[in-house]
């Protein structure tokens, strides 16, 4: 399976959108209903107009997001927070993995990024990727979501860019 | 303390919050820094329309302000975070407890919230008051803040009612 790997563009945030309505995506994700999931779209796209979001693709078709949330005061310049979504059709064939390695890179030489980190909630499946792309747990904040099943913690995971080289983890 | 009191926050309290964040020091416990104030401190009185921020005063006059930053997501609208400012000369009087023991009074009776959480720079001189008021660290972050000649480990504290 090739996958490249492109800055975002127009157009980008209705598979955004797509993959959130996958069934149970939202599981890991805060959201409720399409007026939160279309917010939450725009903020994570808004951050294309400094050429954060990355945008995987398959056979010339979008399949997986992720973008940096660049911090807006200087003091906490740099260090970040990222989001990352892999379309269901296509998991567990190594986009998340390029994606995210292409993200770090991305973090560290065009952003100077010397810390990145993620929230997770406990139990998604997503975490075997953090771990093993080398992202150490730093905290933990139970009763985090609240949905019909109950609460879910969230997991803080970081790394520190200075183990990044040459887009390899 | 004899003449404490506290009401909910008003737009007009921007300009004591504007006032007690002159000193460039100010900021050295904030994610935003001394050029960036201006948007950080109209953002943060703006809660004061949801009744949302409380204003401290003595003798009339606001010594302090603490808000609560409620959530924008229903599936994570049972906690959120808090900002307090206290104003240069009226520390060490116990106005920050008081202004937290009202936050915490706030969240629990108007708004609901079962958890409030807060995010404190290493060192700090809350964190001991929070601790007696009941916050446990869930995380430790170090290097969070880079400042001048200056790395900051950041400490994220919560408090349950339940």
């Amino acid at each position: 399976m090739t996958v490249t790997i492109r800055l975002a563009e127009e157009g980008d945030q209705q598979y955004l959108v797509e993959w959130l309505l996958q069934p149970g995506v939202l599981d890991w994700f805060p959201l409720e209903g399409m007026r939160e999931i279309e917010d939450a779209a725009k903020i994570w796209l808004s951050y294309k107009q400094y050429s954060a979001v990355l945008v995987a693709v398959y056979d010339g078709i979008p399949c997986g997001i992720a973008n940096l949330y660049l911090q807006p005061y200087k003091k906490l310049a740099h260090q970040c927070l990222f989001a990352i979504i892999v379309d269901e059709k296509v998991r567990g064939q190594g986009v998340g993995t390029k994606l995210l390695q292409e993200l770090m890179t991305l973090a560290k030489e065009q952003f100077k990024i010397e810390l990145l980190h993620l929230e997770v909630y406990e139990g998604n499946p997503a975490m075997r990727l953090y771990e093993r792309l080398g992202f150490e747990q730093y905290g933990k904040q139970r009763h985090f979501v609240k949905d019909a099943n109950g609460y879910k913690a969230k997991i803080l995971m970081q790394k520190k860019m200075t183990e990044v080289l040459d887009g390899r983890a | 303390m004899n003449d404490f009191d506290i009401r909910f926050s008003e737009e007009g309290d921007l300009a004591s919050l504007e006032e007690w964040f002159l000193d460039p020091a100010a900021c050295d416990d904030y994610p935003f820094g001394e050029q960036e104030k201006g948007d950080a401190l109209k953002n943060w009185i703006g809660f004061s329309k949801y009744k949302a921020s409380l204003t401290g005063l003595i003798g009339n006059q606001p010594v302090a302000v603490g808000t609560l930053f409620l959530m924008p997501y229903k599936k994570v609208a049972h906690h959120c975070s808090f900002y307090l400012m206290v104003a240069p000369i009226h520390r060490r009087k116990g106005v920050g407890t008081s202004m937290v023991r009202n936050l915490l009074h706030l969240a629990k009776t108007r708004f609901a919230l079962e958890s409030v959480d807060v995010e404190v720079y290493e060192p700090s001189h809350l964190q001991p008051i929070l601790q007696k008021l009941g916050f446990e660290i869930f995380a430790r972050q170090e290097g969070f803040v880079k400042a001048e000649n200056c790395v900051r480990a950041r400490v994220l504290m919560e408090h349950f009612f339940v």
